[in-house]
This record gives structure tokens, C-alpha cells and sequence, in this order.
């Protein structure tokens, strides 16, 4: 059967690219190609795509919005959002919204092709920039969501919902240790780095959801 | 406020003292007011068919007769009522006797009052209560006796005696010695304090001549308040004595005046200088004429002391009518009262006929106002100077408050100058990061495109060139965002992304890449108008070696060392040839960059390979983040 693909992207350019991505490796087979963010929901509706390219700048519906729909609607399908240049606060966001990993748009075919795959073996990938901001992302949510509780630092790292060698992973990448040296310097294989890095995504969604229903029952909405 | 309670107090003195002194008047003892006299030196009682004479108590000037000798003998009769003399025991009262007198009571001595002699001379100011034993006195008719040793110079004052029980007669003898001598010893010993004290004031801040004014007529009241101090002064000092007396008395007056004409804000140098002379006019007179004179001087030149207390009284009204102050009022009041009783003391002493026919019963009391009066003056004038000093402490403080609610002002004025400052330099060098970038976007990107461009338009360009073209745009641009990424807050985080995005690209490019940076975080510093300079050094180094240098591998090294940081791109490739590293535009960049960041940038051959090597100067990097404030290198972050 293979990996089922599904992408979105209005830019008929790229659209085409990444649909020769798809089409150019036997494991891979597409599911669609669509433009737009109402056309994306609707086929989410009758297929379950194994991985979605979803680029933010839809004309209809925030990017941001459809992968928090197709995390909810398909919990196994993995978001891979696509950017032009990585580092944005978008990736971040769509990453709190359920996405997995993130897709260059100058990428290379045998790129995308290998990324598609890498993030259905277990793996996301990750940059410095993401790294650090997982991780302020995570020291200064604890203090955010739990005001009252004067635990200072102690209390921070304790409600950081990150393992220590999640943490450990996220410096040394932040860094700029490509997943390789990071697995050298503590003793892993690459792949458990990025099986890691994948995780640390989880539990930012996860917590990012923690963190929406805290906030709608401080407003009254629960 | 004060006004009030000031007179509120001043009637209350006026009251308490002379309220007091009529009731000596209306005591219920005997009053002797007739006596007969004779003149006649006979140390015993002359007898009774002598040529007494009879005369009205009390008795003023009875003067030293050339043929009589210097004593008078007085003979008093009084009737004692028969119950009267039981209730014992009695007294007889002199409220003066200024000289030395013997006196008897019906034959039998019964007191002595030292008199002058050749050794001193004496000027009783006390009271005389004499007790007399119980079998002197007679039921019925008694005579009391008094040989009064006659004065030089003066006449004597023959006193009107009481007699009484001893009882009725000690209050009276109280009351006067309080307020003619007790008071007046008091007022010495706080006169010479209070003018020590104005004087050392004065001393040290000699442009306040009111308060020396002050000090001089506070001392010159003591030394004329001496006499009635020390009753007793040798003879050889007798003339002196009184000369300091009159002295101290008539500069009193001159000291005041001047005092009221500074009050009243008049400075007349003539004035003043006549004044002082008149003054010494008194002194010279009797030290050149000897005690003879002393009348002349009590009488003439002392009346003299009048018109010149006139004058003091009207300046210090003239003053108080244009200052209306209570001070002023106070000082008009307290002078007036001084006047008053100068001219009663003048009258009293002179025996001034028609005052003597106006007031017998009083100025026979020979009570002296004018040194009560003026303790007053001079209380009056020490609350005047005290309260100018207290006001001009208040003054002084107000001042030093409203100076330092000017230094806060200013102070905070600076603050916001400074923070203005501070805000129009972060603008400023907000501003050049602006330039700064606008100018690389325009010569790096853009004549890129520019180029590029006309290159694709005429045909000369290949699809390949193209796409790798268009490649090294987004590198550029990707370097950029790396540099410039507002989140990132140092050259760590920047060179952290170049790193991985290289890690990627040289992989795809099939050289194995290997990172060594011996360098702590705080020792990675680069300032942040440096940071993108210096990644597009490297990033040009790892492309050349990415596409000329047909290389396996490349070692990027970075040493943080106390001379600064160094980087170092070494390659295995086949090396450069001569001819590249003169002409290649890719190291003319290198180079022109290095010079911009103010760097050092060498090309060196390894075997095999090339190294470029960059050494960054630190002095020069720390010496540029010294020039940013931190908070202006935020703002520039946060933009």
C-alpha cells in the first residue's frame, strides 16, 4: 500500500513539486493534492493520509487551523509543515497545533522524498532555532499556566513535562550539533534522537492543548 | 498672636510690681512723720532745751554745714498703746538709710548703721529693720533717738521711720529688699551672662551691630546696677566708683539710642558721633573735678540724658509707625516705661521742688523705677533679637529646602535629558542598523538579481547557473535571517543555525564536515552589527570549498583566545592556485568583509587543502559592544 500523501499548498509550483516528489518513489503514492484549506478538510472527511504537506499561507483557512483539525480528526496522520525558511514562529505554532516536523521549500526531491519517509519511520526533523524555542517554550509555560504556585526554578523544571534527556537533546541541538553528534555525545543512535525529537513535538501539542483548555476555562468557555 | 500675648504679659509685670509697692504705703504700723533736729556733731544726745527744730519726715536735703560738724541728731516721740506693747515683739523700719546713723530708744542704744569713714565709704540701697528689745519699750510715751552721720557731696535722706510690731513690719522690709536690692543683684549676674553671650555672638558676626549694641548696653546696665551690689567700696576707689556709676549709666542711654536709630534703619554718623561725645563729657567732668561735682552731674548732666531718651522714644515710635510690628510696638512700650521711670528716678534724686509737693508720700519711699524698668527694656530687646535670629534660622532652612527641592528638580530634570539621551542614541544606532542593512541588501542581493538578471534576459546564463544563482540568494538571504533573527540573542545562537544549515548542505554535497569550537558561550561573543560580516566570511570560505575545491572533508575551527576569535576553514581539496587567490572575486570579498570587520584574513596552503584563517581582533569587539548600552542592543534585538 505504501505512505499515503496529502498535500496543500496553493502555490501550483511548489504543488506540482512535491506531487513529483510523491510520485517519483514507489513507497509513496498520493492521496491528493489540493490548494486550498476547505478542499483539504472536505477529503480529510473520506481518506486518512499517512503524511500531510501543509503550507501556512492557504487564501481560505489558516494553515495552523487545519493541522490542529487534522491532528484532532486523524491522530495518526503526521503534519509536516511547509516553509520557506524554517525558523519562523509559524513552525512553532503549527507544531503546538499537532504538526511533526517541517519541509524546506527549496528542498531537493530526493530531500522531500526522504523526508516523508524519515518522519513515518519515527523521526522529526529539528534546528537550532526550534530547539531553543521548544525549550523557552517550556521553561516559561510552568510559570504561565500556574501562576499562583511560587515553586521558583525547582517547581519549573519539575512541571516541564520534558525528560531530562529530551532537554539534553534540545540544548545540545540548539547548539547547532547536527541529530548525529548529538547522538554521538550522549551515546544514542541518530534515529533515537529524532525519535526523541518527535516526542518533545508531542508533548509540546499536547501541552499546547493543556495549555488552550486552561485558558478557556479561565475564560468561562468550559 | 504674639502681640497680644506679649502685652498680655508686659501688664501682667506692670501689675505684679507696682501693685505691690502702695501697700507699704497703707500698712497699718506707726508712720513717724514729724521729728525735731539739731545739727550737732555731740557723739551723745544733746539735751533737751538745745535749739531743736522741727521738720516734716521725710527729711531731704540736709546738707554738711561748714560750722556745724557732720552729724544730725533727730528726736522722734511715738505713743505706744498700752496693750500694744505687750504683743512683742516690735521693730522700728528704715526703708532707707543710705548712711551710717546711731540710734536710741528712750536713752538706750539700740542700733549701729555703719557709716563712711576713712576707710570706706558706704551707700546703704537695703532697707533697715531694727528689732528692739522688749524692755525698751514703754507703754505709753517713747522717744526714739537717730544721730545721722551728714554725707560728702550729697544731701541726706532722713527716711520716714515705722514703727510696729515685728511681724507687720517684716513684710514691708521684704518687699523692698527684693525689689531694690535682691533684683537688682539678680540683674547684675544675668546682665554680665546675657551680654557674654550677645557679645560672642556678635563676635563672630560682626555685621549684625544690633546684637553688639545689645551686648554693650546689657553689659553697661550691669556695671550701673553694681552700687546696689556692693555697698561697701574702699575710699581710695570711691571716686572712680561713682564715675564708672554715671559713666555706665549715661552710655546706657547713647548705646540705646544708637540701638533705635539701627532699629529704625537711620544711619547718621554726625549723630552718633555727638552722642558719644556727650557722653564722656559726664566722666571727664568728674574724674578732672572730684566728688564735688557729683550734683552737678546727677542734676545737670544727667538731665542731659533726658532729650536724648526723647529722641530714642520718638525713633522708635517713627519706626513702630512704619513698621507696625510687634516688636516694634514692644519696644515703643517697654521704652516708654524706661522713660517714665528715668524721669521719676531724676525727679525723686533731684528733690525737684514741685514734684516733691505733687508726690510726697511717694517719693518719700525713694523707690528707684529705673532699673526695674530697664531689665524690662532689655528683656524686650533680646525677644526682639531672638526672634529676628529664630526667623532668620526659619529663613535659612526654608531656603536650604527650597534649594534642594531645585537640586530634585534639576536632578530629575537631568534623569529625563539623560533618558532622552539615552532613547535618541538607541534611535541613532537603531537608525544605522537600518542603513547598515538597506545598504547590504543593495549591494549583496540585489546587484546579485540585478545582474542575474540581465545575464538570463540576454541568454547567456544556463539553467544550472540559474538555479545555483538563485540558490546563493536564498543562502544570502537565509544567512540574513540567521544574523538578524530578532529572537536570537547572540552570535551563538546565529552561528548555531549557519552550522546546521552547512551540516545539511555539505553532507548533500558529499563532504564530511567536522566542527570543533573551543570556545565557552560567554567567549563566542561577536557584536551583533558584526555577526552578519562575519557568517558571510565563512559562508563564502565553505562555499569555495563546496565548489572549487573538489574536497572530502573540511574542519571548521573556532578558538575563543584572549586575543580575540579565530576561525579557521581547512579543506583537503587540491588548494588554490596562485592565480585564483589574486583575482577570484570570491576571496576580494573575503578580503574587503575581513577589513570591514576590522579583521585579519590569511589564505594559507595545507597539505593537502587550504586553509582560510580569520582572526577577529577582541580588543576591537569588546571595544564596539562597550560602545552600545546593553538596552540599546536590546532595542536593536527586539526591532
Amino acid at each position: 500500500m505504501g505512505i499515503g500523501v496529502l498535500i496543500v499548498e496553493d502555490e501550483p509550483e511548489f504543488l506540482n513539486r512535491f506531487a513529483q516528489a510523491v510520485r517519483s518513489d514507489a513507497n509513496l503514492h498520493l492521496l491528493g493534492a489540493v490548494a486550498s484549506g476547505s478542499e483539504a478538510i472536505a477529503l480529510l472527511d473520506d481518506r486518512v493520509p499517512d503524511v500531510m504537506l501543509v503550507d501556512l499561507g492557504l487564501p481560505d483557512i489558516d494553515g495552523v487551523q487545519l493541522i490542529r483539525h487534522a491532528a484532532a480528526r486523524h491522530p495518526g496522520t503526521d503534519v509536516l509543515v511547509v516553509t520557506m525558511f524554517g525558523d519562523d514562529e509559524h513552525v512553532l505554532a503549527s507544531i503546538e497545533a499537532g504538526a511533526t516536523g517541517y519541509l524546506l521549500k527549496d528542498t531537493s526531491i530526493e530531500r522531500i522524498v526522504a523526508s516523508i519517509c524519515e518522519i513515518r519511520a519515527g523521526g522529526s526533523p529539528i534546528s537550532p532555532t526550534i530547539a531553543r524555542k521548544v525549550l523557552g517554550r517550556f521553561r516559561a509555560a510552568p510559570a504561565a499556566a500556574a501562576p499562583a504556585l511560587n515553586g521558583g526554578a525547582v517547581g519549573a523544571t519539575e512541571a516541564s513535562p520534558l525528560s531530562a534527556r529530551e532537554t539534553d537533546i534540545l540544548r545540545l541541538v540548539s547548539k547547532g550539533l547536527s541529530c548525529a553528534e548529538v547522538g554521538q555525545h550522549l551515546s544514542i543512535s541518530t534515529h533515537t534522537v529524532v525519535t526523541h525529537v518527535k516526542n518533545i513535538y508531542r508533548k509540546l501539542a499536547v501541552h499546547s492543548r493543556g495549555e488552550a483548555i486552561f485558558e478557556a476555562g479561565q475564560l468561562g468557555l468550559l | 498672636m504674639p502681640v497680644v500675648r506679649a502685652w498680655w504679659w508686659a501688664a501682667l509685670a506692670a501689675l505684679t510690681l507696682f501693685g505691690s509697692l502702695p501697700s507699704a504705703a497703707l500698712a497699718g504700723p506707726l508712720m513717724l512723720t514729724e521729728a525735731d533736729l539739731l545739727l550737732s556733731d555731740s557723739p551723745t544726745p544733746p539735751p533737751d532745751d538745745a535749739p531743736w527744730q522741727r521738720v516734716s519726715l521725710p527729711d531731704r536735703e540736709r546738707r554738711v554745714q561748714p560750722d556745724q560738724g557732720g552729724a544730725a541728731w533727730y528726736r522722734m516721740a511715738f505713743e505706744v498703746p498700752a496693750s500694744g506693747a505687750a504683743a512683742a515683739p516690735w521693730a522700728v523700719y528704715l526703708p532707707y538709710f543710705y548712711d551710717g546713723a546711731q540710734l536710741s530708744l528712750n536713752g538706750e542704744p539700740l542700733a549701729h548703721i555703719r557709716g563712711s569713714d576713712a576707710e570706706v565709704r558706704v551707700r546703704w540701697v537695703r532697707p533697715h529693720l531694727v528689732t528692739v528689745p522688749e524692755p525698751l519699750l514703754r507703754p505709753g510715751h517713747n522717744v526714739l533717738r537717730v544721730r545721722a552721720t551728714l554725707p560728702e557731696g550729697r544731701a541726706l535722706q532722713f527716711p520716714s521711720p515705722a514703727i510696729g510690731t515685728h511681724d507687720e513690719l517684716l513684710p514691708l522690709y521684704d518687699r523692698r529688699l527684693f525689689w531694690q536690692r535682691t533684683l537688682p543683684q539678680t540683674a547684675v549676674v544675668l546682665s554680665v551672662l546675657m551680654a557674654a553671650f550677645v557679645l560672642c555672638v556678635w563676635w563672630r558676626r560682626r555685621q549684625e551691630v544690633l546684637y553688639g549694641l545689645l551686648g554693650l548696653a546689657v553689659l553697661l546696665w550691669g556695671i550701673r546696677t553694681l552700687p546696689f551690689v556692693f555697698e561697701q567700696v574702699p575710699t581710695a576707689l570711691w571716686a572712680l566708683w561713682r564715675a564708672v556709676f554715671f559713666a555706665a549709666q549715661a552710655g546706657f542711654a547713647v548705646v540705646m539710642a544708637l540701638f533705635a536709630l539701627r532699629f529704625a534703619g537711620l544711619r547718621l554718623h554726625w549723630l552718633e558721633r555727638v552722642l558719644w561725645a556727650y557722653w564722656a563729657i559726664g566722666p571727664v567732668v568728674m574724674w578732672a573735678g572730684g566728688p564735688n561735682t557729683e550734683p552737678w552731674i546727677d542734676r545737670v548732666w544727667g538731665a542731659g540724658l533726658i532729650p536724648i531718651g526723647l529722641m530714642v522714644l520718638l525713633l522708635v515710635a517713627w519706626s513702630a509707625w512704619r513698621q507696625r510690628t510687634w516688636q516694634a510696638g514692644t519696644l515703643l512700650a517697654a521704652l516708654g516705661l524706661v522713660l517714665v521711670a528715668g524721669f521719676h528716678d531724676y525727679l525723686m534724686v533731684s528733690n525737684v521742688a514741685w514734684a516733691t509737693r505733687l508726690a510726697p508720700v511717694w517719693l518719700g519711699h525713694r523707690i528707684y523705677l529705673l532699673h526695674l524698668a530697664a531689665n524690662l527694656l532689655l528683656l524686650v530687646m533680646a525677644a526682639i533679637l531672638t526672634s529676628r535670629f529664630v526667623q532668620s534660622l526659619n529663613g535659612v532652612e526654608e531656603l536650604n529646602l527650597s534649594l534642594e527641592r531645585r537640586v530634585a528638580d534639576r536632578e530629575h530634570q537631568l534623569a529625563n535629558q539623560f533618558d532622552a539621551m539615552a532613547q535618541l542614541e538607541r534611535d541613532r544606532a537603531a537608525e544605522a542598523e537600518r542603513q547598515r542593512i538597506m545598504l547590504d541588501m543593495h549591494d549583496g542581493l540585489g546587484s546579485q538579481l540585478f545582474t542575474s538578471l540581465s545575464r538570463v534576459e540576454r541568454g547567456a546564463m544556463a539553467q544550472r547557473d540559474v538555479a545555483e544563482l538563485l540558490r546563493d540568494c536564498i543562502a544570502e538571504m537565509r544567512l540574513a535571517l540567521d544574523a538578524l533573527a530578532p529572537s536570537d540573542d547572540d552570535f551563538r545562537s546565529a552561528f548555531g543555525n549557519f552550522r546546521y544549515r552547512w551540516d545539511a548542505q555539505l553532507d548533500a554535497a558529499g563532504v564530511h564536515a567536522s566542527w570543533s569550537i573551543d570556545a565557552s558561550d560567554e567567549g563566542l561573543q561577536v557584536p551583533p552589527h558584526q555577526r552578519l560580516e562575519l557568517l558571510r566570511v565563512l559562508q563564502e570560505a565553505l562555499t569555495n570549498v563546496v565548489k572549487h575545491a573538489h574536497a572530502r572533508s573540511v574542519q571548521v575551527r573556532v578558538a575563543s583566545r584572549t586575543q580575540g576569535l579565530r576561525f579557521e576553514v581547512q579543506d583537503d581539496g587540491h588548494g588554490l592556485d596562485a592565480a585564483r587567490v589574486r583575482t577570484g572575486r570570491g576571496l576580494h570579498n573575503m578580503r574587503a568583509r575581513a577589513h570591514r570587520l576590522g579583521a585579519e584574513l590569511s589564505v594559507v596552503g595545507a597539505q593537502p587543502g587550504t586553509c582560510v584563517i580569520l582572526q577577529l581582533g577582541m580588543p576591537a569587539s569588546t571595544a564596539q559592544a562597550a560602545q552600545h548600552p546593553p538596552d540599546a542592543a536590546a532595542s536593536l534585538r527586539s526591532r
